[in-house]
């Protein structure tokens, strides 16, 4: 048995309020409020309060997916990470590096992103990276 | 403190103890555990509460032969009375070590370890209610003025549900804030006023254990603590029942069909 | 923001325009409330009778679109009056006599006549705003999501800094992040013309810093907007997208056009948490993780870097998003090999001058706001202190325009589109969570009593909207918080997309689309007809 409360940020909105996740022999169970934090005082409005839902969805995608013969079909890491890079690299042969671009996230961390740009520019060789903040 | 809590769990007479540890200056729950016994030197008295007994009882849900220890101050003792009665969490599987009240000269205020209620703004009060009044003081504002004053508190909520869900005493598997014949779900904010809060409050009647922690966790600092006291003293006034300070079953277990009160899932 | 959030409590006066903030921003709206009760002036814009109206001094609610001719009103009158702070202007800022002359043509009347804003309820505002010392603008996409975003924003700062509100305590102009990290995806450089911390790409020394760290030569032409990209996906002149968690399909305007738009890709691959819109036309779909099964940061609206900490595991064989790109990339012949996401933040902070002082270790539970420049630095909570970026703070001089497209015969109604409480964004997320399903299970279009009446009507009939673009079916909901002559459409539901019906016409700077502002129709559905 191990019962633990993670201190993190809620995802949702920009306000960025403290979180705790309880976690119970290594399943999420529940989201409540970091008592001392900064911006949200120990409170939280409704999304933060159910943040611990969407996580343990059962919609939740668990394995990559491969297009074979026009549908999308369960694949592996290798495979599918092999076909994104060879693909990537086949567009950019013929067409240069401006034919690919690269839409980043306002949901996933300041590391991913910094990694996002920097693989659109070093990588691909494009500045065609942008989020989808301005909509 | 420290001793004991190590004793407790070295002799296996509790299998893990609830308290506080500090991480990065803030003291957040913590779970100890035999097999981590040193890390019981970090086990602090905090400032902030959280609702300990609401997170064993999530343990005793999954793990109902689990022996569980837990710092308690007055609040977490009353929640812990009317956990027991409601079987939620047994009282034999708990053991408590019992630490005061905050330091606060207030404890009058709340006989519990309310800290120091932060000051209201001269616009609250005029339009508002403070938070810091006393039911008795409520009673004396006339009754229209009353009601517009707690409109105004109410037409605040962001429906958050914060204050229920934080509730030591909130387990009830289906919510009536919840029930579409209650309350409209959705739409715009606010919710449906003063509907939401008296529903909620007229639930609390012989359960809410007064610790604040409702109005603790509110957005919008709506005085929910003196709206659940004022419903508390009239069952007090009723049933001569007051949830968590008297023995014994509530009266609201022995009325109506058999209430259900299997633990509720989490 | 150019303050912090806890700032906003002691503000003297807070004005609200583009902002439910209540829905939008909870945690925002609770230091509106506090600054309220503790005797703030509060000022609400906004067409509909949002929440914190309720509350307000003064609520105006000007015609949809158009904020420009409401704040040159409000500045003309402070202006006429001598209420703007004198020397401030003269020490701190420049273009003030341009500007000046623009804002001395938008008499009140005239501002009346466009934005039917009351001559009483503009001055006001205008003395309230003025009086305040300091006053605390807040705005969201109320005010940037027009074809005339850009004009709004620099009204509001022109605004800001002619009473002297900007770089003091509780004062400043206060831009609400809707996402909860689109401040660090533009601090991080995920815009197609600058590098981390704004560096330009275009700038020659940026460009060879970046190009030394990174060991590659890098490319000098600023690259497409996502706006821009919709455009050359059906000019076939893109042809490979990577999507990384965001669902473009649902949350781009004009929702049939970037169908059409992603269907020409040659290749997309989409890396998310769940089979979205997006995920559905994708080659390959790669599963991403949630914030409770990673480590990293992220940076909150007021600036605010902040520590998440890993709780779970990734769920089956999903993985965490450093990780798959670092394997993508080293597919394609860049190794990129990170021990965890610390390392990734301390090569990022080398770059990054306004991160160069932070780490995992000082973050703690309380995060640093930037700019952070060095180890010692204790962040910096409100921006401009006493000097801006720029040196000067500069007015612009900005005249009112309509918006792209306005009410006419055949689309007789505006439409407008934002956030409920209940849900966030496209709904990917939320609507998969009991408790916010059970608040609004699908979308709905809200409108005033009299424009309901003189339609013929009820709440929960379904109706058909249409505009220049496509038309939803949808339950209508009567609510006087709408303004008459405005429907209202929450974004968050596919089934009754407001994307399907909003306008792509974007602001030609920042390519943002009026999102806020279109023209549209109502049809009652006859029983027994035939479908278009
Ligand atoms: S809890 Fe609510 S207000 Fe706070 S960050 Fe999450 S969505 Fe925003
Ligand atoms: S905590 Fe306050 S704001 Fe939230 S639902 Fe309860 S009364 Fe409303």
């Amino acid at each position: 048995m191990e019962y633990k409360l993670v201190p993190s940020i809620c995802s949702y909105c920009g306000c960025g309020c403290g979180v705790l996740f309880e976690v119970m022999d290594g399943q999420l169970v529940g989201t409540m409020p970091l008592k001392s934090h900064p911006v949200s005082q120990g409170k939280l409005c409704i999304k933060g309060w159910n943040l611990h839902e969407h996580v343990i969805s059962e919609e939740r995608l668990q394995t990559p997916l491969l297009k074979t013969n026009g549908a999308l079909q369960e694949a592996s890491w290798d495979a599918s990470i092999q076909t994104t890079a060879e693909r990537f690299k086949k567009i950019i042969a013929e067409h240069g590096p401006d034919s690919v671009a690269v839409l980043a996230s306002a949901k996933v961390t300041n590391e991913e992103n910094y990694l996002i740009q920097k693989f659109t520019r070093a990588v691909l060789g494009t500045n065609n990276v942008d989020h989808c903040a301005r909509l | 403190m420290k001793d004991t809590v190590k004793k407790w769990l070295e002799e296996k007479q509790v299998d893990m103890f609830l308290g506080y540890k500090m991480v990065h200056g803030h003291a957040l729950p913590y779970c100890f555990q035999a097999d981590r016994l040193d890390e019981v030197d970090d086990l602090v008295v905090s400032r902030e509460r959280y609702s300990l007994e609401k997170m064993a009882t999530h343990i005793a849900a999954v793990y109902p032969e689990m022996k569980i220890g837990m710092l308690a101050r007055d609040c977490n003792q009353r929640a812990l009375k009317v956990l027991d009665i409601w079987d939620q969490l047994k009282k034999d599987s708990v053991t408590t070590f019992n630490v005061n009240c905050c330091p606060s000269p207030l404890k009058n205020h709340g006989d519990c370890s309310y800290l120091e209620p932060s000051p209201v703004g001269p616009v609250k009060v005029e339009l508002g209610i403070d938070n810091n009044m006393s039911v008795e003081h409520a009673e004396h504002l006339d009754q229209k003025e009353r009601f517009a004053h707690w409109m105004y508190e109410f037409s605040k909520c962001i429906k958050c549900y914060g204050c229920r869900n934080i509730c030591p005493v909130c387990f009830c598997k289906d919510c009536s804030l919840e029930h579409p014949e209650l309350i409209r779900s959705g739409g715009a904010l606010p919710t449906e006023v003063p509907l939401f809060h008296l529903v909620r409050a007229a639930h609390m009647a012989g359960r809410c254990i007064d610790c604040g922690l409702c109005e603790d966790a509110c957005p919008m600092d709506i005085p929910l603590r003196l709206l659940y006291r004022k419903v508390g003293s009239s069952v007090s006034d009723l049933f001569g029942y007051r949830p968590g300070i008297d023995e014994g079953k509530s009266p609201f277990n022995l009325i109506g069909d058999a209430p259900t009160t299997e633990p509720r899932p989490i | 923001m150019t303050n912090s959030i806890e700032e906003i409590e002691d503000a003297e006066c807070i004005f609200l325009i583009g902002t439910n903030t209540s829905e939008a921003h909870p945690l925002i709206a609770r230091r509106v409330m506090r600054a309220k009760e503790k005797g703030a002036k509060l000022i609400v814009a906004d067409p509909r009778m949002i929440q914190l109206a309720r509350f307000a001094d003064v609520h105006v609610r000007q015609r949809l679109g158009s904020d420009v001719a409401l704040l040159n009103g409000m500045m003309h009158i402070i202006l006429k009056n001598g209420w703007q702070a004198a020397e401030y202007i003269a020490n701190r800022t420049e273009g003030f006599e341009e500007f000046e002359e623009t804002v001395m043509g938008y008499t009140p009347a005239k501002v009346e006549a466009i934005t039917q804003v009351s001559i009483r309820d503009l001055e006001q505002m205008a003395e309230y705003y003025a009086a305040g010392s300091p006053s605390a603008l807040l705005y969201a996409m109320g005010i940037t999501q027009h074809t005339t975003g850009v004009d709004n924003v620099k009204s509001c700062c022109n605004l800001a800094m002619l009473c002297g509100n900007v770089g003091v305590r509780s004062g400043g102009v206060n831009p609400l992040r809707g996402q909860n990290n689109v401040q660090g995806a533009c601090d991080m450089g995920c815009l197609p013309n600058v590098y981390p911390a704004y560096q330009p790409v275009t700038n020659e020394a940026a460009r060879e810093k970046f190009s030394k760290a990174w060991g590659r030569e890098l490319p000098g032409n600023a690259g497409l907007t996502i706006t821009k990209m919709i455009p050359a996906m059906l000019e076939g002149t893109l042809k490979g997208l990577y999507v990384v968690g965001e669902n473009p399909v649902l949350s781009d305007p004009d929702a049939h056009h970037v169908r059409s738009a992603f269907a020409k890709l040659e290749f997309l691959a989409v890396q998310d948490l769940y089979m979205t819109e997006t995920a559905c036309l994708a080659d390959v779909v790669l599963p991403g993780v949630t914030c409770v099964e990673k480590s990293g940061t992220f940076t909150n609206t007021e600036r605010r870097c902040q520590l998440l900490t890993q709780a779970i595991k990734p769920l089956g064989n999903a993985r965490q998003d450093w990780e798959i790109i670092s394997d993508l990339s080293t597919a394609m012949g860049y190794e990129m090999k990170y021990q965890n996401s610390e390392e990734i933040f301390e090569e990022m902070k080398q770059l990054t001058p306004s991160y160069a002082g932070m780490s995992y270790e000082r973050l703690g539970l309380d995060g640093l706001f930037w700019p952070c420049p060095n180890s010692e630095h204790p962040g910096t909570p409100y921006l401009h202190k006493d000097t801006f970026t720029r040196g000067l703070g500069k007015f612009h001089p900005i005249g009112y325009k309509d918006p792209a497209e306005m009410p006419d015969a055949e689309y007789p109604y505006f439409l407008t589109t934002g956030r409920m409480f209940a849900h966030f964004h496209t709904g990917t997320m939320t609507r998969k969570s009991a408790h916010l399903h059970h608040e609004q299970k699908t979308g709905y279009v809200q409108m005033h009593t009299g424009d309901a009446k003189k339609l013929g009507v009820k709440t929960g009939e379904m109706v058909r909207l249409s505009t220049r673009r496509g038309e939803v079916e949808i339950a209508v909901v009567i609510s006087d918080m709408a303004q008459e002559g405005t429907f209202y459409v929450p974004f968050h539901f596919a089934e009754a997309s407001a994307n399907v019906l909003t306008n792509s016409a974007s602001d030609p700077v920042a390519g943002i689309p009026e999102f806020k502002v279109c023209a549209v129709r109502l049809d009652k559905i006859v029983h027994g007809e035939n479908r278009k």
